[in-house]
């Protein structure tokens, strides 16, 4: 029903964001699917092959941005179609709000990363679709305090 | 202490891992110390958490820093809050203690005054729910859920389903909140009460009858943003609010295979998804997400047929788009939908042949799948040719197993003649007899055993010997070759031949020349070489009656004797028994080495490719009584020689094997029970001439159901009394289909909610030795007229390694 994990990969497998929605992983258990699934996926080509993979009993469903892979794994019945739209929805945030967004930003600024995932997500379902109210929201909350 | 940006940047600067870890390894003691301050600010400690974010990221250990966060986020200050609930929800799980601690940081933020701390509450509570949280602050959850603050709203009933799936139990208390909570139309907080309702839905049965009811307004609300026309906010490339519209859509879906979703509201939804598929233009992804779930849905529910022909006209549609996603999600559609409506499929079979040539891998597996599902009688000529050509360019061998047997399986299924059967077979043996599982070989080999044809026998060695000839390095061909020049090189001996365009007469020489090509062969592995050398040891035996010219015996006897130094015992003491029946008078010899009797052949069941679709089709299969199941892997073919042995000596190295293959064992129960015509002869025969021996097979029980089969234990289920009174006596059966034995063998069974199962203790104990079977009695007390579903794990050690299989079954024919 849910979103298993969401992550972001560079190029050579480093990872830029882990969030693990499904909390059944143990510490060994996230370290292989990191490096199993950039395996997997540096390997696909991205002309000739669709977005989606399975890998275990779950689908991932990921797009390449410049060096950075976005990944989500899913449940097999849920549609890829619509997580795949959503992790555009998450790049285009992430893309105004660092103002043409670059790894270098996420890697400095991984903590607002994770505000803006939980803004997005919570629990591993979707909870807002409207891009003004999530950049609005968090502009707002960077200002708290 | 360094700030977090030059530790990032020192991290960054290691050129060497060894650099990093030393890096990693003196902040993260650095960290340590630091948290063993007692007098630590709250500065240096957001400082020190969020490096220790930044270390998890990195994927290295953070436990230490568990309780530190704990104590961030008790702090008053927002900054505070913020990064410690976004480390309490990344480094702590809900299999820790620690969470006992959290629980009253989270009661407290969730009734402060300011939204955006109850806000991150919320959040950390979504995300790490365990069952005690859940338990401890569902109240909390509950009061945001109908206050005032659509932002918190939203967020708590994505919290509440969460709440929901982690203890079912509260679903009594988040129902009654469902009329309020659908009446809302603001996207993002609809969103979250979908969530809930499909939560509700899902664990807890008793909520269902009541959440159906809402299917109206969820049909009123889809209607509504359908037509709404343009929202800036919430629009993807043209196409208005998909997220929303997808979670409509399947939220309808679930809601509408409810048993007791009335027609009513059937025809409701009918109306509504022709709306919206064919409001929506196609071509964007976002509209091919709605789309998709649109005919997802039409499959699920009972839809009108003209619903279901425009469902599979949009997977069509779907299928000649050049977007790989889209063709992705369509052939793996096509092939769910293969089982409603096969007809309206098949008009887009030249579609789905042109995805066998895609340049996506998954893209040609789900094509050549969808390609087997819809092979028929019309139109195997020509899907058989596209698979052939596919298989000769396919380069994943991984492939090509599949291939073989679902090949096998649907031309013995479909085949408009003989001769086009046989053809085929041998073309898919010459371009991928590498890959043709031993079951696969023994089931040809007993056809061309069974086939009565003269002159089509003929035209098969003859075609066997050229295709042999031409290419030797295919195991498979060459198996069956041997064997099958064996039984029949006197019919085709002076016969003519085309061997690589060339005419040829089959002579003693070529027959010969072929033996020692083929034994010269080093392409094969050991294991392939001992199984092909016993063969060939068979064969020239048998040639030995057939062959007439001097020069060509002297030739067999060479070769024969060559082999009794072999250094396989197998190997050896076959050769030696040959040369001895070699020398005997040829009136023997051709009484002991006449024709073979045919044998009968193992249905098998189609396989898959998907676990999922493997799931559904095993289930199914298991419902159907035809029993014998794939997992039959037993060599037909070695049963074949063994039966040849039998007549002189008792050579073979393992007698009981050999016996209960021949007297029909456990596996093969089946068969002369569902009597194979004339091919169960010869079981019957055998099974007549030793009484004693057949008694060791269990007798096929008349009502046994049989539920699951592998490799290692047969289960199945015997309806011992149902009174219609909402009681039910099953025996459960469990036979061992295994060579050795299985110790600590557990039935672990579960039934529906509303049901009660009580499980007798075994009888025989949980030790399961081949040919012994094990019984349980289970005692299921439920609402009358239920169906009984049963979830079946069996437990057992296999030579030390735990095994674990698990099925669904709900094939009884009557209810509670």
């Amino acid at each position: 029903m849910s979103i298993h994990f969401i992550l972001v990969l560079n190029r050579q497998g480093k990872t830029r964001l882990a969030k693990w929605f499904n909390n059944n992983y143990t510490l060994q258990d996230k370290q292989r699917f990191v490096s199993e699934i950039h395996r997997l996926i540096s390997s696909r080509d991205s002309r000739h092959q669709s977005n989606f993979v399975e890998y275990q009993s779950n689908k991932l469903v990921y797009r390449r941005y410049a060096g950075l892979y976005f990944i989500s794994s899913i449940d097999l019945i849920d549609s890829e179609l619509s997580y795949l739209e959503s992790l555009h929805f998450l790049v285009e945030i992430l893309d105004v709000y660092f103002n043409n967004v670059c790894e270098l930003d996420m890697v400095f600024n991984f903590y607002k990363l994770y505000n803006i995932v939980d803004e997005i997500y919570l629990g591993g379902e979707i909870q807002e679709i409207s891009k003004q109210k999530i950049l609005d929201r968090l502009a707002y909350l960077d200002k708290l305090d | 202490m360094a700030s977090l940006r030059s530790f990032i940047k020192a991290v960054r600067k290691a050129k060497t891992i060894a650099d990093e870890r030393a890096v990693v390894r003196k902040e993260s003691a650095a960290i340590r110390t630091s948290f063993r301050d007692v007098t630590l600010d709250q500065t240096t400690r957001r400082i020190n958490i969020s490096k220790l974010v930044y270390l998890y990221i990195m994927g290295e250990k953070t436990h230490f820093g568990q309780v530190e966060c704990l104590k961030l986020l008790a702090s008053p200050r927002f900054v505070d809050k913020r990064l410690g609930y976004l480390a309490a929800m990344l480094l702590l799980d809900e299999n820790q203690e620690v969470l006992t601690l959290l629980t009253n940081s989270l009661d407290n933020d969730m009734q402060h005054p300011n939204a955006y701390i109850v806000g991150l509450a919320l959040c950390c509570l979504g995300n790490i729910a365990s069952p005690e949280l859940a338990r401890d602050l569902y109240q909390n959850v509950e009061k945001i859920i109908t206050g005032s603050n659509p932002y918190l709203r939203k967020k708590a009933t994505v919290v509440a389903a969460k709440l929901v799936e982690k203890e079912p139990d509260l679903a009594e208390f988040f129902l009654p909140k469902i009329p309020q909570l659908i009446a809302d139309k603001s996207p993002a907080p609809l969103l979250g009460t979908l969530r809930l309702i499909n939560s509700l839905y899902l664990y807890s049965e008793e909520s269902r009858p009541v959440l159906v009811k809402n299917i109206p307004k969820i049909v009123a609300h889809l209607k509504r943003v359908t037509t709404s026309g343009y929202q800036p906010d919430y629009d993807v490339m043209g196409t208005p609010d998909p997220f929303l519209q997808v979670t409509l859509l399947s939220t309808l879906r679930t809601l509408a295979t409810d048993d007791q979703c009335p027609p009513q509201y059937l025809e409701e939804i009918n109306d509504i998804l022709t709306q919206v598929a064919s409001n929506l233009d196609s071509g964007k992804n976002a509209a091919h997400a709605i789309l998709y779930e649109c005919v997802k849905t039409i499959f699920a529910i009972q839809s009108d047929q003209s619903l279901k022909i425009l469902g599979v006209n949009i997977l069509g549609k779907f299928l000649s788009t050049k977007d790989n996603n889209t063709r992705y999600v369509a052939l793996d559609s096509l092939l769910s939908v293969m089982n409603i409506e096969p007809l309206a499929v098949q008009r887009h079979r030249s579609t789905i042949v042109s995805c066998l040539s895609d340049g996506d891998i998954s893209i040609r597996r789900r094509a050549l799948e969808l390609s087997f599902a819809i092979l028929n009688e019309q139109n195997i000529r020509v899907l058989v040719r596209e698979i052939l050509t596919f298989l000769e360019n396919c380069t994943d061998n991984e492939l090509k197993p599949y291939i073989t047997s679902q090949l096998t399986i649907a031309s013995n299924k479909y085949a408009p003649n003989d001769k086009w059967h046989f053809d085929t077979l041998i073309r898919m043996l010459k371009l991928s007899g590498d890959y043709v599982t031993s079951d696969i070989i023994s089931s040809i080999l007993a056809l061309i055993l069974q086939c009565n044809d003269g002159e089509l026998k003929v035209h098969i060695t003859q075609k066997l010997l050229s295709s042999c000839l031409e290419d030797s390095t295919q195991y498979g061909l060459s198996l069956i070759t041997v064997w099958t020049v064996g039984e029949y090189a006197d019919l085709i001996l002076g016969t003519n031949i085309e061997v690589n365009g060339k005419e040829k007469v089959v002579t003693d020489k070529v027959i010969l020349n072929l033996i020692d090509q083929l034994i010269n062969n080093s392409t094969y592995s050991e294991q392939e070489t001992i199984q092909l050398i016993t063969y060939i040891l068979t064969t020239i035996i048998k040639l030995s009656v057939k062959f007439t010219d001097a020069q060509s015996l002297e030739h067999l006897r060479v070769i024969l004797n060559s082999r009794t130094y072999d250094n396989n015992l197998e190997i050896q003491v076959r050769a030696v028994e040959y040369q001895e029946i070699f020398a005997q008078d040829n009136s023997l010899k051709k009484g002991l080495l006449a024709r073979m009797p045919p044998p009968p052949i193992k249905q098998r069941e189609s396989l898959s490719l998907q676990r999922t679709n493997s799931k559904a089709k095993k289930s199914g299969a298991s419902n159907s009584a035809s029993g014998n199941s794939g997992a039959a892997t037993d060599d037909l073919l070695l049963d074949l020689m063994d039966d040849h042995d039998t007549g002189r000596s008792t050579s073979n190295g393992n007698p009981s094997d050999l016996l209960s293959d021949i007297f029909g064992g456990s596996n093969n129960t089946a068969v002369p029970s569902n009597g194979n015509g004339a091919n169960s002869a010869i079981l019957d025969l055998f099974n007549a001439t030793s009484p004693a021996l057949d008694q060791q097979a269990a007798p096929p029980h008349q009502d046994a159901l049989q539920a699951f089969s592998n490799s290692n234990v047969k289960i199945s289920f015997i309806p011992k009394s149902f009174p219609q009174n909402g009681q039910a006596v099953i025996e459960a059966l469990i036979e061992s289909n295994s060579s050795s034995v299985l110790n600590q063998f557990q039935l672990l069974i579960a039934v529906p909610k509303t049901q009660k199962l009580s499980i007798s203790s075994t009888s025989g104990g949980d030790v399961l030795s081949p040919g012994s079977s094990i019984k349980q009695v289970l005692k299921l007390v439920g609402n009358q007229g239920a169906k009984i579903k049963l979830r079946v794990k069996a437990k057992y050690s296999n030579n030390g390694e735990i095994v674990e299989d698990q099925f669904d079954f709900g094939g009884f024919p009557l209810t509670l």
